[in-house]
């Protein structure tokens, strides 16, 4: 593992170094948003439309056998053949007899990622038939010896320097770096191939089961191309292209080209049911025939996922690749880093653990930092980082966490007392080593993932040891409140702690800190450790329910969260599934929890005169609980001027595992973060995660001195006469 | 076997569907470069497919007949301006590679993309709408539906087998440096001539 680790993190700094790359990623990460959204203005409901489609295709993946059985008896009463793959061997074999049985030596190819999957066209070349990627950067990536980089655009990581060196040396002729005529060389050059093709292999973006049609969505018009000129049509389709009728089409078409490309319709959107005619030459003279057409459809994993519970999702994928245009990993270093397999970023991951077997998932899925962004876009909506994090329990499951983590974890994170000697200890330990940068989830540094990196500054005092001296006295209190502070604030933001409960005591609120309390569970579940998290899970559930609470509040989102999967995580457990059920109802984020109080005290009004503020949205906080107003709420009730910063949204960029472990990664995306912040000439940037105030604050610290980070509680605890 | 082209018409919506959805479906069509000529009768089509030809100085043209193509009276008056003109399977094989404009009839066009609906059952259909760098449909601009559901409404009670498809503006890529560049595999230019006035016997 470690070899390996050590591979993509020389992978992902030499990316990070491509100039071309990254500037062309940043130009598009920029201009996609926007695109996308204008192309959906006539569309009416964008969310009808992503709930139609995800109906429609889990409607379909719950009865695929019998979709897949109508789809081949209508193709085939049609006059197709049809040929179920199991494997990518299957195809490849059944492709090189029929080429030799039809004397097939040259292949034009459109846009088919079943075939990328399986690595189609290299067999065919060493079979000794000319296989032509007619997609044009398909073309171009081929002709770099590359793999494309993008599901919808295979060559974004080339400029058009690079593809004149590679026509140039294709067609043995200096091409000049000029797009229009390079685009139209590739033209002439490919029209040949189109002519003397005697076989054409298409992919599909959805097969038809009512009448066997399939149907593609390009924009050059090569798959028009290669479904008309050559004599024999080879289609290659994966089962979770099948949907039951041909109204469903509509319902893909409304969203994919909207989604893909921020178009309303492609240029040409061609269906095919059965062999239609094709002009052939016999004998000098160009007469009609009947084409002959072949439908491979792919299992390679697929149906396996279909009758998965949870991986079943991955058929609502249209491949769109709106997940990767939006995500702040991808769109740093590209789709190569995905171990340049077909399917790139997250979606990429689970796609590949499932296609290709769990060996390849290991590396990839560490670049999702679940910040949920993907979700928000994907016309299918597929919850990815909820799926990664499946794969991830998956694999520990299977073959176990890496001995240290597994030490960690097992005896020093889920033993309440050890841990948070620990956390004391290097509390002293950390002097001569402080500095800005921290460690989102303590309980990683521990495991020696912070190798390279600075120990987080751990307070002197940790909360558990200021509640004496911050308790109030509540005579007749509203409610009686619990607070779960996470290690964060426990340990690294005792003050923030401090705020909270003088915001709630000021509400005249009970609030009660027990000190039995311990890591929520979210790096090691993050971690797919699912047995230390129900230990840790339990240990809260009994702490935090013995002081009877009226209301659980937590001022974290990522904490928030865990507590309320505790029923989830333990619902087969006959003791402890009920208990964490009726706690997770307790359990309300600080900052909703407090607009809520403030609304009916009459206290949620703009009061101004108080410094210039800029707010972050927490990526859990924005997408996992829903919470965006509140806060910004919170913040013009005590006063401040709201600025608004540029993607407020997007992540900060240290995530658990991943912040440490490719700091080279997590960096860049703080920097835009601090960038935007920097641009609004706010004074101070307020958040209500206690994890990015971590990172956002150590990049402050380094590049934007001037500005402080502060929880939306301590500011509100400010406002507040002692 | 009824293939698309001979039945769509039984299924096309009186209601909903119509001229009045023509300019949404013209800024559409435009929107993505597409050329639209709007005439009312069968003179006007002819002459603006004239001004197209001299435009480009055609010399060959690859072309399948329709009811308003064959009104407007196009074959012919192509040929009267020296043009060489292709009506056969066979001759459009041969010679649709290196023809200068492709002339074919459309089904319908859809108001919310721009896109017109094409039955391509027809091998010379097909070649005369992909190969040619110009390629110049006629529609009637009465038959325009919303949208994409719509459209679909009439497809899927139309579409047994064959190929057919939606075209919306020229062939484009951006695959090199995401730069719209128009004109890829299939025609650079598209061109939409429709009309007002049914062609006589009222069957396009
Ligand atoms: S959750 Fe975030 S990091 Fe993970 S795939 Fe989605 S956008 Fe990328
Ligand atoms: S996961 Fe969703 S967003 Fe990503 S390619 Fe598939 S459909 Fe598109």
């Amino acid at each position: 593992m470690e070899t390996e680790m050590r591979n993509l993190r020389k992978e992902i700094s030499e990316k990070l170094k491509d100039e071309t790359l990254r500037d062309a990623l940043g130009r598009f990460s920029e201009a996609y948003p926007i695109a996308r959204a204008k192309a959906y203005e006539n569309a009416g409901d964008i969310e009808t439309l992503r709930d139609a489609l995800r109906q429609m295709k889990i409607d379909t993946v719950e009865r695929i056998e019998e979709v897949a059985d109508r789809f081949e008896a209508e193709a085939t009463k049609r006059g197709v053949k049809v040929f179920r793959a199991k494997t990518g061997n299957d195809v490849k074999e059944y492709l090189v007899n029929l080429c030799k049985e039809k004397g097939v030596k040259r292949i034009v190819k459109s846009k088919s990622m079943a075939s990328e999957e399986i690595d189609l066209s290299k067999h065919l070349e060493t079979a000794g038939i000319s296989t032509t990627e007619t997609d044009l950067g398909e073309w171009i990536v081929a002709l770099a010896g590359q793999k494309p980089s993008h599901m919808v655009m295979p060559a974004i990581h080339l400029s058009r320097f690079q593809v004149a060196e590679y026509f140039s040396k294709e067609l043995k002729t200096v091409i000049p770096p000029d797009i229009a005529f390079m685009v139209q060389a590739a033209r002439t050059e490919l029209r040949e191939k189109f002519l003397q093709a005697d076989m054409g292999i298409s992919g599909a973006n959805f097969g038809i089961a009512e009448n066997g049609a399939i149907g593609i969505v390009t924009n050059e018009g090569n798959a028009r191309m290669v479904t008309t000129l050559p004599r024999i049509h080879v289609v290659i389709i994966g089962y979770e292209k099948l949907i039951p009728t041909i109204k469903d089409a509509a319902t893909i078409l409304k969203v994919l080209p909207r989604s893909a490309t921020a178009q309303l319709m492609t240029s040409y959107m061609t269906m095919i049911a059965g062999p239609t005619p094709a002009m052939v030459k016999r004998d000098g003279k160009w007469v009609e025939e009947e084409k002959e057409m072949h439908i491979i459809l792919l299992d390679n994993g697929r149906l396996k996922a279909a009758h998965d519970d949870k991986f079943k999702e991955i058929f609502q994928c249209v491949r769109c690749a709106s997940c990767l245009n939006v995500c702040p990993v991808y769109t740093l270093i590209g789709g190569h880093v995905y171990g340049g397999h077909t399917y790139a970023g997250g979606i990429g991951a689970i796609l590949t653990a499932f296609l290709s077997g769990m060996g390849e998932f290991e590396q990839f899925q560490e670049l999702c930092i679940g910040c949920r962004r993907c979700t928000t876009v994907c016309p299918g909506k597929i919850d990815i980082p909820g799926l990664i994090e499946e794969l991830r329990i998956r694999n520990v499951k299977e073959k176990g966490l890496p001995f240290l983590l597994k030490q960690t974890f097992e005896n020093v994170v889920s033993n309440r007392k050890l841990f948070h000697g620990l956390l004391r200890l290097a509390a002293i330990g950390q002097k001569p080593f402080q500095s800005g940068r921290l460690i989102r989830h303590l309980p990683l540094f521990l495991a020696g993932m912070a190798k390279d990196r600075s120990l987080p500054a751990i307070a002197d005092t940790p909360l558990r040891n200021r509640i004496g001296k911050i308790t109030k006295k509540i005579d007749k209190p509203d409610k009686r409140i619990v607070f779960f502070s996470g290690c964060t604030i426990d340990f690294v933001f005792p003050e923030t702690g401090e705020s909270v409960f003088k915001v709630l005591q000021d509400l005249n609120m009970e609030v009660l800190f027990p000190e039995g309390q311990s890591c929520c569970g979210k790096p090691v579940i993050a971690l797919g450790d699912v047995e230390t998290t129900k230990k840790l899970a339990k240990e809260n559930i009994r702490a935090l329910e013995e002081q009877n609470p009226d209301v659980i509040i937590v001022a974290c989102p990522t904490c928030t969260e865990s507590l309320q999967q505790y029923a989830e995580l333990l619902k087969d457990d006959p003791e402890w599934g009920p208990k964490a059920e009726t706690m997770a109802k307790k359990v309300r984020e600080f900052c909703s929890f407090v607009a809520e109080e403030y609304g009916k005290r009459g206290r949620l009004t703009k009061t101004g005169g108080g410094p210039k503020v800029t707010y972050h949205d927490s990526c859990h906080m924005k997408r996992v609980l829903m919470i965006d107003k509140e806060p910004r709420q919170l913040l013009e009730a005590a006063g401040c001027e709201l600025i608004e910063m540029k993607d407020a949204d997007k992540c900060c960029g240290m995530s658990g595992i991943f912040g440490v472990k490719y700091a080279e990664l997590s960096m860049p995306i703080l920097e835009q973060k601090i960038n935007n912040i920097r641009d609004t000439g706010a004074e101070i940037a307020a958040c209500a995660c206690s994890g990015c105030m971590v990172q956002i604050q150590g990049g402050l610290d380094k590049q934007l001195p001037g500005v402080r980070m502060k929880h939306v509680a301590d500011i509100l605890a400010e406002k507040i006469k002692e | 076997m009824e293939i698309t082209h001979e039945i769509w018409k039984r299924h096309f919506p009186a209601e909903n569907s119509g001229a009045h959805l023509f300019p949404e479906f013209e800024m559409r069509a435009k929107a993505v470069s597409g050329e639209v000529f709007r005439v009312p009768a069968a003179a006007e089509a002819r002459e603006a497919l004239i001004r197209l030809v001299d435009a480009v100085q055609a010399r060959k043209a690859v072309v399948v007949e329709s009811p308003l193509q064959e009104a407007a009276g196009i074959t012919a008056a192509l040929r009267s301006r020296g043009v060489t003109v292709y009506t056969e399977a066979a001759d459009i094989a041969a010679h649709a590679d290196t023809a200068d404009i492709g002339i074919s009839g459309v089904e319908f066009g859809i108001a919310e993309t721009g896109s017109v609906f094409q039955d391509g059952y027809d091998i010379a259909t097909r070649l005369v709408t992909i190969l040619p760098p110009l390629h110049v449909v006629f529609l009637q601009s009465a038959h325009i539906v919303p949208g994409i559901t719509e459209a679909f409404d009439i497809i899927s009670q139309s579409f047994d087998r064959g190929y057919v498809g939606f075209i919306t503006g020229p062939s484009r890529t951006a695959d090199i440096e995401r730069v719209l560049t128009i004109g890829v595999h299939g025609p650079s230019r598209f061109a939409i001539i429709a009309v007002d006035e049914e062609p006589k016997g009222g069957d396009a």
